[in-house]
């Protein structure tokens, strides 16, 4: 870190003719023309885009934490960002140091990425001949360095007398201290900050004018955005932060903090103008010249983004709002936060000998930043010296060289910098997990080839389709490890229906389907024909129960009816108290065997009536072509167009836990942080239409009379599986429910049993018993942080036909898509697909990536904390910046990987598919997701690297058989390489060659 | 109850009455047992970590949780006996620290029927959040730092509890104050964090200027720190033993001490900020033990308050302050932890002005019927959106904003000016800092350089003081 470069990189762009305009009108102006108010709002809307995109919490929906720099190759952006947030752009060296150590990166690895990166530079050589350029590259890479400033340096130097031990390297560090003596230094030229308080604190670190500032401004936001936790909503905000604000503060009423004396006259000077306005009056009373202006405006706003960020949510998704879509803008939080900071400067300022000289101070403080920062000569020597070793040079060599080679060299060394280090074992990091995957694709789909049985020829006794997550893979494993006559499937987990839906027990519409769809059909859950009078009998309870419980909480905070119920009521606490401490898994069991107990059988309102639209301008179902085109969509992408089972189960998944402010986003990504089980339900529902099925026979695609469809919701979290309108399933299909109902049971225990491996709390030998009661507990459990890992082992995402990766253990790491490239003639379904699963993937990988890489910058670190504001996000403590990002507990196991995409595709078919999504487009240009193709035909593979596939040379050609998943990952608690699962069709023994055929054995 | 049952239950009671001195010497070990349990685990969980090998979680909290239950237990078992005998206080002597003439520094226990109740409750409370911590901590760097600041706040709210005299008191109040700081600045990585147990620390300290003084002013007075020779009787009907005047003074050091740990106003401002260590010490401490701790001191010494009817004033006017004053800002708060901290404070108050009323057992019950709910609230308080969307769907729509206040009879810009005041915390903070804060810093300024100058003075050869003379004039003078 220690070239980093504290200032901003952000290209400052904001000198129009216009913005000049206001400069020469003079500092004291305070008018801003319309061209100088345009490239306010044009800085605003750049400076919005660093913002973190986090909504309103309650919804939590996976984005890619750097979604404003994807324009840029992944490398360069994560570096580009590192220096705008101050935050890592890598894991640490002393990780992926770790990581070599463990062989989770192997030196052959550093090897190849090391010759991709220098290419033809490699050999170029140094030091007059001594050494090439990739040497030296593996010298540094190998081992760690030292890379300390001149201070600590001198101090081991004064401290222990010399640097080095043993006499022939005390001759080499003089050698290097006369070296660098001779040559020039390495010169990093450095921009002084632009924000005044950046300035201040670069020269008076004591002083901090933000530390005064932002408890104030992190006050008035919270109240301005409360969704209502307070009682006493914040008065006049229904006009706006600033406009609310500047009324409540503009008159004297009351002693102020002294910084804050002048701001009563400051904002009555503002009071009533146009907040774009006041921004140009305080950037000209500092007198920030035109061409650092963006700059400074954006910084403004990433001093405290967090908030800032909340603020542009609510401007620009009102909708998404839980309870009130306040007026927040953008340019009132920067007008106001721009007023504090210019009044606790104003106050700062005489201690620098400037009162009232905002623009003299700024100029003073600019002046007196260091412009130029470099390492001090003992610094380099020390630098220099170690390198020496490393590579084998001796104080006489090092001698020999002239300046001139030194200079050079020291640039050689400087151009492997700690970021420079740090990208290049990432990128061996990646690689190495890259050819565990490939390789092991490859060796189990020979094998599932040579064992394969002709498609069609025996009826599959079951087929299940799940969502793409990562977290079905053991599940659907485990069903399939059942028999080879149990078939799964994949696709994105709001299986082509985009709704708003209403629940029988919700009181509103939620939308059900990705963030970038808005759904224009709203679908309701009734109670059935027979049940209404139980159902008004039940919402009567709910209500009352409701209301008691809501007047006792508010209440007891209040002075009057608080005195009263706690000092009356209050031990009643004390049952669910010990209750929900003490006895969490029964507590839990117990609520939920009430809500079975008073559940009422209800049933979907699918189809709408006529062509009336709900006030919201949706339309209360679908029709009869729209559901047609729904189930042709799901069956097509699968490739599920023949052979169809008797039983056809569609599950959706979600998943639910206690004191959780993240619950939501354990749920289904592709319903946008919502639970999928309704989807599964409506699709069924569609699927066992016979007006829809004779309309897909009409153009070819025909299913079984005799085939049903059920839908399902997993709980991802529980490990239960909920079944819905099974009252449906006809008579003569009973006995293929009750295997369904078996199969999934077994698979279920099974499932939570491989997933308690990976919590330390569940003991290694738990059997699967335990570990069913074990994940159920951990879902109803208040003090459960972890209630599940949610997506932390996503690393993998195949798009292409289950038949080549059947019977692959992938530990829970894969999201798998299925897809035919056989029966996609013209590549526009892997077109749709990518579309709707790329950026998802993406989006869910990148934001634990970052939020892995660096907990507190791009996280929101330690739950333990976490303080719900206004319930729309949450603080550390009772005042903070609203952290956004995952926390350390979601990310604690995550391998940071970009997503290994796998499809089953030719290149020139994966290529034409990704030129018609821009944002999969983009993101595969860039590198920001590793792209593979599959040849459908052979078993080749191609990394998409620089801009073209790049052939894949297999490393191995063996994968590990085991029976059973269980005997792979018994005993484990970390991440497991891929296996080939034996029950699932192939015999056991290892694997040896692709083509070699392997008997098959049915378990 | 039938005639025949209670006929029967008398005589079985009868039959369970047990002699003076063996109750005594049971009480005596359950009394040991009670500090014993939470110390003897405090060393068993400290010594390992301070050899830097610290048990695993687990061992860590089954020890913990076996040593509040064993003092839990011991609680419960000392509060049936003390019940078969009316509870008639049983003082435990356990030795005497110093002696000077007629001045004695005993450590004295005593078990009655507000200490023992207090006990098992603060035991029972400590155990259950020792079973949320070991799961809500697990793999948190600080986890075992956590259970040894639990332990020492366990061992110390039982010796205040328990204490017999002023010394035991202000020695269990001061590990409730250390134990507190450290876990408010739990996460010593964040500036935040620092600050707040910084300024908690800074409030209890002056505050504890009050009971130490209490304390010195008690030995002046009876000549030990016993409070067998302050009051007499069984708790609640204790009777002062001292004149009114040292009652007066001594409560009203009492009352000064109480209001730190109780966050009373002026003192309230560090609780807010107090939210910053993880959530179930902020559970333990400011929903439910340490908050009373100031109210528990007082209701322990209840029998001076009644020879002082100005400390009873006192504790009225500021309890109806404090409790107005945090209703007040606790309506605007947005956060959850600090709209709970400021219904805390609330209660507190409103538990203070009872105190001040003399209605101890209505206190008393306040107290621990308080500390529960409010414990579930802050252990649930990340549930608030889980919690909100189920009563949405409950009430078929959203709760509109609390209900009806006094305030709403206001004209509107009175109303505005309230909101202000409350969103800047009823300006306690300004005005401590202003009148209080600024002149003590300014005064411990002016004193270290007059300190400063006469260290160096002392220091300086006579000729150096001369140049250092001249020096200094003509400092004075470009001035």
């Amino acid at each position: 870190m220690g070239t980093t470069n504290p200032s901003p990189p952000v290209e400052a762009h904001g000198n129009s003719s216009q913005s000049r305009v206001g400069e020469d009108a003079g500092p004291v102006s305070l008018g801003a023309g319309p061209g100088r108010a345009v490239a306010i709002e044009r800085a605003l809307l750049r400076g919005s885009h660093y913002l973190p995109a986090q909504g309103p919490i309650g919804v939590f929906i996976h984005h890619n934490t750097l979604h404003a720099f994807e324009d840029e190759p992944f490398e360069q952006a994560v570096v580009h960002a590192a220096h705008l947030f101050g935050t890592e752009p890598f894991l640490s060296e002393a990780r992926y140091r770790e990581e070599l150590r463990k062989g989770r990166i192997r030196l052959a690895d550093i090897e190849a990425v090391v010759d991709a990166d220098l290419g033809g530079q490699a050999a170029q050589t140094l030091a007059g001949g001594r050494v090439t350029l990739r040497a030296l590259c593996m010298a540094l890479m190998e081992h760690p360095l030292r890379q300390e400033d001149d201070s600590a340096v001198r101090w081991t130097l004064t401290e222990n007398g010399h640097v080095v031990d043993d006499p022939a390297t005390a001759e080499l560090w003089q050698a290097c201290v006369e070296a660098v003596s001779l040559s020039r230094p390495t010169i990093v030229h450095v921009r002084p900050p632009v924000r005044l308080r950046d300035l201040i604190v670069a020269v008076e670190p004591s002083i901090d004018t933000d530390a005064l500032v932002h408890p104030f401004l992190i006050r008035v936001c919270a109240a301005f955005l409360d969704q209502g936790v307070a009682s006493w909503p914040m008065p006049g905000r229904e006009r706006g932060l600033f406009a609310a604000v500047v009324d409540l503060y503009s008159r004297a009423g009351g002693p102020t903090e002294p910084w804050n004396a002048r701001l009563p006259a400051a904002l009555s000077a503002v009071r009533g103008r146009d907040a774009i306005d006041v921004i140009a009056a305080e950037i000209d009373r500092i007198g920030i010249p035109p061409a650092v202006e963006e700059d400074f405006i954006i910084r403004s706003l990433l001093a405290l983004r967090g908030w800032a960020g909340m603020i542009r949510q609510f401007e620009e998704r009102p909708d998404r709002a839980p309870v009130d879509a306040v007026p927040a803008k953008l340019a009132d939080f920067l007008a106001l936060r721009l007023v504090l900071d210019s009044v606790a400067a104003e106050w700062i300022a005489p201690r620098f000998g400037h009162p009232d000289d905002l623009p003299g101070l700024w100029t003073e403080l600019r002046d007196r930043h260091p412009a130029r920062r470099g390492p001090g000569s003992v610094a380099r020597a020390f630098l220099l010296c170690q390198v020496a070793q490393r590579i084998g040079l001796s104080s006489h060599d090092i001698l020999a060289l002239d300046d001139n080679e030194i200079l050079r060299l020291e640039q050689a060394i400087h151009g492997f910098d700690g970021f420079a280090r740090r990208r290049l074992f990432h990128l061996a990091y990646e690689r190495r997990h890259r050819v565990q995957i490939l390789d092991s694709l490859l060796v189990n789909a020979a094998a599932s080839a040579a064992g394969a049985v002709a498609p069609g020829a025996k009826r599959p006794l079951l087929q299940a389709v799940f969502c793409i997550d990562e977290r079905c893979e053991s599940f659907r494993r485990h069903v399939e490890e059942q028999g080879p006559a149990f078939e799964t499937f994949g696709t994105a987990g709001f299986f082509a229906v985009p709704m708003y839906y209403r629940g029988v027990d919700d009181w509103m519409a939620k939308p059900l389907c990705p963030i970038v769809v808005r759904p224009t059909h709203t679908i309701i859950e009734v109670p059935m024909d027979g049940a209404l009078a139980s159902h008004r009998l039940r919402q009567a309870v709910r209500r009352r129960v409701g209301q008691i419980s809501g007047s006792v909480s508010s209440g007891s905070r209040t002075l009057f009816r608080g005195g009263l119920f706690t000092a009356i009521g209050g031990a009643v606490a004390a049952v669910p108290l010990v209750a929900r401490v003490v006895f969490p898994r029964l507590t839990a069991a117990l609520g939920k065997r009430a809500a079975e107990a008073t559940r009422i059988p209800t049933r979907l309102e699918l189809e709408r009536p006529d062509e009336t639209r709900l006030p919201d301008g949706t339309s209360p179902g679908f029709d009869v072509a729209e559901m047609t085109a729904i189930v042709r969509r799901v069956l097509e992408d699968i490739g599920l167009t023949r052979g169809f089972a008797r039983l056809v189960a569609i599950i959706g998944h979600g998943s639910s836990s206690r004191n959780n402010p993240h619950e939501s986003a354990y749920d289904c990504g592709a319903c946008g942080g919502g639970r999928g089980g309704p989807n599964a339900r409506a699709f069924a529902q569609m699927a066992n239409d016979p007006r829809i099925r004779s309309r897909l026979a009409a153009s070819g695609l025909v299913i079984p009379a005799d085939t049903r469809f059920l839908g399902g919701m997993q709980d991802t979290c529980a490990d239960t599986v909920e079944w819905y309108d099974t009252d449906l399933v006809p008579a003569d299909h009973r006995a293929d429910l009750d295997r369904l109902l078996a199969v999934v049971e077994v698979a279920r225990i099974a499932n939570a049993h491989e997933r308690c491996r990976r919590f330390e709390s569940a003991p290694l030998d738990i059997t699967p018993e335990e570990a069913i009661r074990h994940v159920e507990g951990r879902s109803g459990d208040l003090a459960q942080v972890r209630p599940e890992l949610g997506h932390a082992t996503n690393a993998v995402c195949v798009i292409g036909r289950r038949a080549r990766t059947r019977g692959l253990f992938l530990d829970r790491r894969a999201f798998l898509v299925s897809y035919d490239p056989t029966a996609d003639d013209d590549g526009a379904i892997l077109a749709r697909t990518l579309a709707a699963v790329g950026p998802v993937g993406a989006g869910i990988n990148l934001e634990y990536f970052f939020s892995s890489v660096d907990s507190v910058g791009y996280g929101c670190s330690t739950k333990l904390p976490h303080n719900i504001s206004g319930l729309i996000g949450v603080m550390d403590g009772h005042a903070s910046d609203l952290r956004t990002g995952l926390p350390w507990q979601m990310v604690e196991i995550h391998e940071p990987v970009r997503l290994l995409i796998v499809i089953d595709g030719s290149e020139a078919r994966i290529l034409a598919a990704a030129e018609q999504v821009p944002a999969v487009k983009r993101l595969v240009l860039n590198r920001w997701v590793q792209l593979v193709s599959w040849d459908p035909d052979s078993d080749t593979m191609a990394v998409f690297e620089n801009g073209r596939f790049v052939p894949f040379r297999p490393e191995v050609d063996q994968l590990a058989v085991v029976p059973r998943s269980e005997e792979w990952y018994r005993g484990h608690r970390g991440h497991l390489p891929p296996a080939r699962v034996a029950a699932v069709g192939t015999a056991a023994q290892t694997l040896r060659a692709a083509r070699q055929p392997a008997a098959e054995g049915a378990a | 109850m039938s005639p025949a049952a209670t006929v029967i239950a008398a005589a079985f009671l009868d039959s369970l009455t047990v002699p003076a001195d063996t109750t005594h010497a049971i009480v005596s070990v359950l009394v040991a047992l009670q500090l014993a349990a939470p110390a003897a685990t405090l060393v068993a969980i400290g010594l390992p970590a301070l050899l830097d090998r610290p048990l695993s979680e687990r061992a860590t909290t089954r020890l913990v949780g076996a040593g509040f239950t064993a003092a839990f237990l011991a609680g419960l078992a000392m509060l049936v006996l003390l019940s078969l005998r009316g509870f008639v206080p049983e003082q435990v002597h356990l030795g005497t620290w110093f002696s000077v003439g007629h001045h004695d520094a005993t450590i004295d226990l005593v078990a009655d029927g507000l200490s023992v109740p207090y006990v098992c409750f603060s035991t029972g409370l400590c155990a259950l959040v020792n079973a949320f911590a070991g799961k809500y901590l697990h793999r948190e760097p600080g986890f075992t730092r956590f259970f040894i600041l639990l332990t020492v706040f366990g061992t110390g709210m039982n010796l205040m509890v328990l204490a017999g005299s002023i010394d035991v008191l202000f020695a269990g109040w001061e590990f409730l104050g250390i134990s507190s700081t450290m876990l408010i600045g739990f996460f010593h990585d964040r500036t935040n964090a620092a600050k707040a147990a910084l300024r908690a620390f800074i409030t209890y300290r002056i505050c504890d200027v009050g009971l130490l003084t209490a304390g010195v002013v008690i030995h002046r007075a009876v000549g030990s720190g016993d409070f067998e020779r302050l009051f007499s009787g069984v708790w609640p009907h204790g009777e002062c033993l001292v004149p009114s005047s040292t009652a007066t003074v001594v409560a009203l050091l009492l009352v000064f001490a109480a209001m730190g740990k109780s966050a009373q106003v002026p003192f309230s401002n560090w609780l807010p900020r107090a939210m910053e260590g993880p959530t179930p010490s902020s559970a333990i401490f400011y929903g439910a033990l340490s908050i009373h701790a100031g109210a528990y001191v007082l209701l322990r010494c209840e029998a001076l308050l009644d020879a002082a009817p100005l400390a009873r004033l006192a504790l009225i006017v500021i309890g109806s302050a404090t409790a107005l004053h945090a209703s007040l800002v606790g309506r605007v708060q947005t956060d959850l932890k600090s709209m709970l901290s400021y219904a805390s404070m609330t209660q507190a108050g409103i538990i203070f002005v009872e105190i001040g009323l003399g209605l101890r057992v209505v206190a008393l019950v306040h107290i621990c019927s308080h500390a529960v709910l409010r414990s579930l609230q802050i252990l649930r308080s990340p549930s608030a959106l889980h919690d909100r969307h189920e009563l949405e769907a409950a009430l078929g729509g959203h709760p509109g904003a609390g209900g009806w206040s006094v305030v709403s009879l206001l004209p509107e810009s009175v109303q505005r000016w309230m909101y202000r005041v409350a969103l800047e915390r009823g300006f306690e903070e300004m005005v401590v800092s202003r009148s209080v804060v600024g002149p003590a810093w300014r005064l411990l300024e002016r004193l270290a350089d007059l300190e400063r100058a006469w260290t160096d003075w002392l220091g300086m050869s006579g000729a150096e003081r001369a140049e250092a003379r001249a020096e200094r004039r003509l400092r004075g003078r470009s001035r």
